[in-house]
């Protein structure tokens, strides 16, 4: 394609260039955006969705080549749905819509959230934001309680029918609760940040509070 | 620029022209176009060694995907208190569980909403719903494509049950989803080139240009680098309303050579999906008149899936689909993506160099297009359960 030919060309000018300044050269400007779209005299105008090669660049040194991408594993948001049903198995009630609650925040946020719109052929947004990361974290803290008073009541928080809690009777985090927060064993490090964010709080409630939506927002940032 | 980058941005190139015409994966697992050899120590591959085996991370996110929660309880403890030497077992016999749970139907008919772009609507869910029932129930993947009935299928969110249901949108002989009243309604446009673009991104894993060969310069501002004959599509001259031979930009008929010998097959579905006996998508011309075979293809051209490849119905591009390596290739690189928590294979250009999957894609060819079994190897295969 001539118009790639171009693109490869100025771009060939511009590294050469480059190579003998050590600066790195701007994008040239004047290049096509894509290879679909045409004068509206004489081609069908179409939407360009080709990859900007520029991004893909930007990519590329950011997060590597696709035989290293492709083989390990990314970020992305947890789902809609998935998040919802996160938070009814560790004790939120969903249903409980009143202001300010998990339910409330969660039932609100689903734009936020980066739903799909299948109506508008859309499917939900794999990548984390920082719309939807504060929403999440919101929830979280709104959450708290109720997984802290709920947790031991749920069978997936339960061994041998026995239920498991975030904190024992003196405040201190207990590892289990802590692994059923997360999916994932209580290392070391959580224990700690667990213990250390109770124990600064200016009352051990809201410590205990604080400690439940910390530990969550960085567990579950990512899927 | 620096060598490195300059070797980035070549590569950057290599990518979007291999995604446009690859089957969506890199054909080596090289980042250097022109490149032949392989360095197998460069410093990705010094990374990849750094990788080390958490089944505890991998259980998290194998149950948030196949189940849409977390491990339980007893899930994580079991997993993180067995031996060493036991760990892969016990990880693997729980991942196993999860495809037969149903909450797995679930998270499948999630996962083809996606994949699809459609849902929410009965229509719409009764496309992921023959997609879900169809690898739940470990029928070949193909039949996606090939399949005469049941294709309008129901799933029950609360019991988990898959319903097959024969679509009753007037046609004669249906090609699963190609011919599915949802898919049609969904993807509904001029010329019918949008459903056109989504049969190929869907199950080929690529933009169009689909098709490429070495470049011919016919004269024009643009190469023409598809490999069909040039005049193989419609112009003016041989009747047809737009002219995909024009040089003067761009090269139409880069993406059109293919795409017109797809499109005609879809031009008889409405704008609600619904099969009639006559052309029912416009040309984007003054009048909006309905369009016609010869829009798109001279007398004596035929409908085909690719160069050499005749398919004068909707079943034959199913059955033709159906055989192209690119397909099956593509449906393991979409499971393996969503593994590893990728965006869409086009959308977001996250493309797989073919080696990476080529043990999956063998065993999920040799093995009847089973995509559940694909899954399940997916998601215990090594890099899958390293971090």
């Amino acid at each position: 394609m001539k118009t790639i030919a171009k693109t490869l060309l100025a771009v060939a000018a511009a590294a050469a260039f480059g190579a003998c300044t050590t600066d790195e050269p701007p994008p040239p400007s004047d290049l096509p955006e894509g290879n679909a779209s045409g004068g509206e005299d004489n081609t069908f105008d179409h939407f360009d969705t080709q990859v900007d090669v520029w991004e893909l660049l930007e990519r590329l040194q950011a997060e590597g080549p696709p035989k290293y991408t492709s083989r390990v594993h990314s970020c992305p948001k947890i789902r809609y749905a998935t998040i919802g049903r996160l938070l009814a198995s560790r004790g939120v009630d969903l249903g409980n819509l009143a202001d300010v609650t998990a339910g409330d925040l969660y039932a609100s946020g689903e734009q936020a959230l980066g739903a799909p719109n299948y109506a508008a052929r859309v499917r939900e947004n794999a990548e984390v934001t920082t719309a939807g990361s504060s929403r999440l974290f919101d929830i979280f803290v709104a959450a708290a309680p109720e997984i802290i008073a709920n947790m031991p009541n749920r069978a997936e928080c339960q061994i041998g029918g026995v239920g498991v809690s975030m904190f024992d009777g003196s405040n201190a985090c207990v590892p289990d609760g802590i692994s059923c927060l997360l999916g994932v064993p209580a290392t070391a490090s959580h224990i700690e940040l667990c213990n250390l964010t109770v124990q600064r709080a200016s009352d051990p409630e809201l410590g205990k509070r604080m400690a439940v939506a910390v530990l969550a927002a960085a567990a579950h940032t990512c899927e | 620029m620096q060598t490195p980058d300059l070797r980035k941005l070549f590569a950057a190139f290599a990518i979007v022209g291999a995604a446009a015409c690859g089957g969506g994966v890199d054909t080596t697992g090289d980042d250097v176009a022109g490149d032949d050899t392989v360095d197998p120590t460069d410093e990705w591959d010094e990374r990849l060694e750094e990788r080390e085996v958490d089944y505890n991370a991998a259980l998290r996110i194998a149950a948030l995907r196949l189940t849409g929660e977390l491990p339980t309880l007893v899930e994580i403890k079991s997993v993180a208190e067995a031996p060493i030497e036991q760990q892969a077992d016990v990880y693997a016999s729980i991942v196993g569980g999860y495809l037969d749970d149903p909450r797995f139907a679930r998270q499948m008919v999630a996962f083809w909403q996606d994949t699809l772009k459609m849902g929410d609507e009965p229509d719409f869910d009764s496309a992921a719903a023959f997609a879900a029932m169809v690898t739940v129930e470990g029928r070949p993947y193909t039949d996606l494509l090939t399949a005469s009935a049941g294709t309008c299928a129901t799933y029950d969110g609360g019991t988990g049950a898959f319903t097959p249901v024969d679509c009753t949108n007037g046609v004669a002989v249906h090609a699963g989803l190609l011919s599915h009243p949802g898919t049609q309604r969904q993807f509904f446009s001029n010329m019918a080139f949008r459903r056109v673009r989504w049969v190929q991104e869907t199950f080929a894993c690529t933009a169009f240009p689909a098709e490429i060969t070495d470049a011919q310069d016919l004269g024009g501002v643009a190469l023409y680098t598809a490999p069909w004959p040039f005049e193989s599509i419609a112009g003016p001259e041989t009747g047809g309303r737009v002219n995909f031979l024009d040089l003067s930009a761009v090269a139409c008929a880069n993406c059109h050579a293919t795409m017109n010998h797809v499109a005609p097959l879809f031009i008889n579905f409405d704008e609600g999906g619904q099969y009639t006996d006559a052309p029912a998508v416009i040309v984007p011309v003054e009048g909006s008149p309905l369009a016609a075979v010869s829009d798109y293809l001279p007398a004596g051209e035929v409908t085909s899936w690719r160069l050499g490849v005749p398919t004068p119905d909707l079943p034959s591009l199913g059955a033709a689909m159906a055989a192209d390596p690119a397909i099956s290739e593509c449906a393991v690189a979409r499971v393996w993506n969503w593994a590893m928590g990728k965006g869409d294979i086009v959308d977001t250009l996250s493309t797989i160099p073919s080696d990476v999957i080529a043990q999956q894609v063998a065993d999920f060819r040799a093995g009847g297009h089973v995509l559940k079994d694909a899954i399940l190897a997916v998601f215990t295969a090594d890099d899958f359960v390293k971090f």
